[in-house]
């Protein structure tokens, strides 16, 4: 078992009345396992991955329960000790594409960023190497260029691939993908769920795919939970789910999944 | 160069980099050598009009304006970077680290920032140089001191806005400390705004440290300063109108010069 949560919840106290957003979540997840996470707006679900990834502010912030990475709590751990994971064994990808990226910096620097970081025992030579590898693992023609290259050269796909080469240069064990696919469109989304399971696939990194869009989350999870307001409404294997679903919201969010009929 | 200028029809820039080229290189050149000693005085020559000998004539004790100008201009234009200089480092540290932590830190140092921001800062720079004395390097410092506030301001709001981008928050889950996210990654980011205020600033550093001189506190003579000879022209201004004239045409171009080169700069962007 990779990762564990126990009983979480996030208490938010930066008005008068303190305001609960997460509250008694538990699941785990394995090694190599695609696990979706789907709900509406403001059910918690970022929230949650951002506590996973340990980038939730220190204050003004209560937090509850347990997040076991490894067997060590990511909530508690030291500052040092979980920016020595971060990067290395986590790491996550952003919805806007555009904004992940550093305008001002080289890609080939942006996706070695992690190695320069955490891996100071390898040279430029290796680091780019390495990079480059990346860059042809998540299907970019010429990496070479696209090593040279600054943001505003590539496309939103191109960007998204980018970022997903970034987070896997230290072959971390968690990759969070919060709403990876929103802000592209249809064709570019499917390619890069493909692109995901392949790395998954090879690799054997575990993934928190974070979405609204059921459909996708069907595509690409082994195992999905279902969160509104908060709360964990229900989890299991993603065709018990689809097929069976046993709450209400569940049912009402399946049924809402717009279908093309001829 | 002339593809580079058809293609960038900037006459702002052109003519900005023209006038301080110039200006710059009459600096240079009067490091090493002006035309006369710049402290020789001349009774034959006193009040001399703009001629060949001397071009932009002589001073009530017959020392060449022109050699004067030069070496003025220099004073001028180092205390001028110096100034800049100081208020860019610590007003990028100031800002930046008020900007990417804010809470207490933000808010004690900020208020600090506006009560000083809230003096105009040559009654600042005058403050200071009344506890330090004058003197080249005091003025330096006190104007420094006195540009800090609105180049921490700048940055702090500069640095806030890029704080709230994904690039930021994914740097941080790379795994990378403060000092490297807020120097490697945010700083870059900030460089087109700073530029424009560094600047901006250049030009009111000239025309600050020509008015403390101009009101007798900065450069000491005998050493020339362009605002010293402005205050002194000023009582021949019937006799020897061109002790005036050329040492406040040389300010204004390059007050000028800089004006320009700055907003060049930003429309090339």
């Amino acid at each position: 078992m990779l990762l564990s949560v126990e009983d979480f919840g996030i208490e938010f106290h930066d008005h008068d009345s303190p305001e609960r957003v997460v509250e008694g979540v538990s699941f785990t997840l394995d090694k190599g396992e695609i696990l979706g996470i789907v709900g509406e707006s403001g059910s918690g679900k970022s929230m949650t991955a951002l506590a996973i990834a340990g980038l939730l502010p220190r204050k003004k912030l209560k937090k509850e329960g347990r997040i076991l990475f490894e067997g060590e709590d990511v909530l508690t751990m030291e500052r040092h000790k979980l920016r020595g994971l971060q990067g290395d064994e986590i790491c996550m990808i952003f919805q806007e594409p555009m904004t992940a990226l550093n305008p001002t910096m080289k890609i080939g620097l942006q996706v070695e960023e992690a190695l320069r970081i955490h891996h100071t025992e390898m040279n430029d030579a290796q680091r780019k190497e390495r990079a480059i590898k990346w860059l042809k693992n998540v299907e970019l023609d010429d990496p070479e260029r696209v090593y040279e290259s600054y943001p505003h050269q590539l496309s939103g796909g191109m960007r998204q691939r980018v970022m997903i080469a970034a987070a896997m240069v230290g072959n971390p064990q968690l990759l969070i993908a919060d709403e990876a696919t929103t802000a592209l469109d249809v064709t570019v989304q499917a390619q890069i769920i493909k692109l995901l399971q392949k790395i998954n696939k090879e690799s054997q990194v575990a993934i928190l795919f974070i979405s609204h869009d059921l459909s996708l989350i069907r595509q690409i999870s082994h195992n999905v939970l279902v969160m509104q307001n908060g709360h964990l409404v229900e989890k299991g294997a993603v065709d018990d789910i689809f097929e069976h679903p046993q709450q209400e919201y569940t049912r009402k969010l399946i049924s809402a999944i717009p279908r093309v009929e001829l | 160069m002339k593809k580079w200028l058809k293609k960038h029809k900037n006459f702002n820039f052109i003519a900005g980099a023209i006038i301080t080229g110039v200006l710059l290189l009459t600096v240079l050149i009067g490091i090493f050598a002006t035309p006369y000693d710049t402290t020789q005085m001349n009774v034959a020559d006193k009040f001399a009009k703009p001629s060949f000998a001397h071009w932009m004539g002589c001073d009530n004790y017959g020392r060449d304006i022109l050699s004067r100008v030069m070496e003025g201009m220099g004073n001028t234009f180092l205390i001028a970077v110096l100034t800049v200089l100081i208020g860019t480092v610590f007003g990028v540290i100031i800002g930046a680290l008020c900007g990417y932590f804010g809470g207490l830190l933000d808010d004690i140092l900020m208020r600090i920032n506006d009560v000083l921001f809230s003096f105009p800062s040559i009654l600042l720079a005058l403050v200071i140089i009344s506890l330090l004395g004058t003197g080249r390097l005091n003025v330096t410092l006190a104007l420094g001191i006195a540009f800090i506030p609105s180049f921490a301001r700048i940055v702090r709001s500069e640095v806030k806005k890029q704080c709230s981008l994904d690039y930021v928050k994914s740097a941080a889950l790379m795994g990378a400390g403060h000092m490297r996210i807020i120097f490697v990654h945010i700083l870059p980011n900030i460089m087109p705004v700073l530029l424009s205020s560094v600047m901006i600033g250049f030009n009111n550093a000239v025309l600050a440290e020509a008015g403390l001189s101009y009101l007798g506190i900065g450069v000491q003579p005998p050493a020339a300063s362009l605002g010293r000879m402005l205050s002194e022209a000023q009582s021949f201004l019937f006799t020897a109108p061109w002790y005036a004239i050329f040492p406040g045409l040389v300010i204004v171009l390059t007050v000028l010069g800089f004006a320009l080169l700055a907003e060049g700069t930003t429309e090339e962007e």
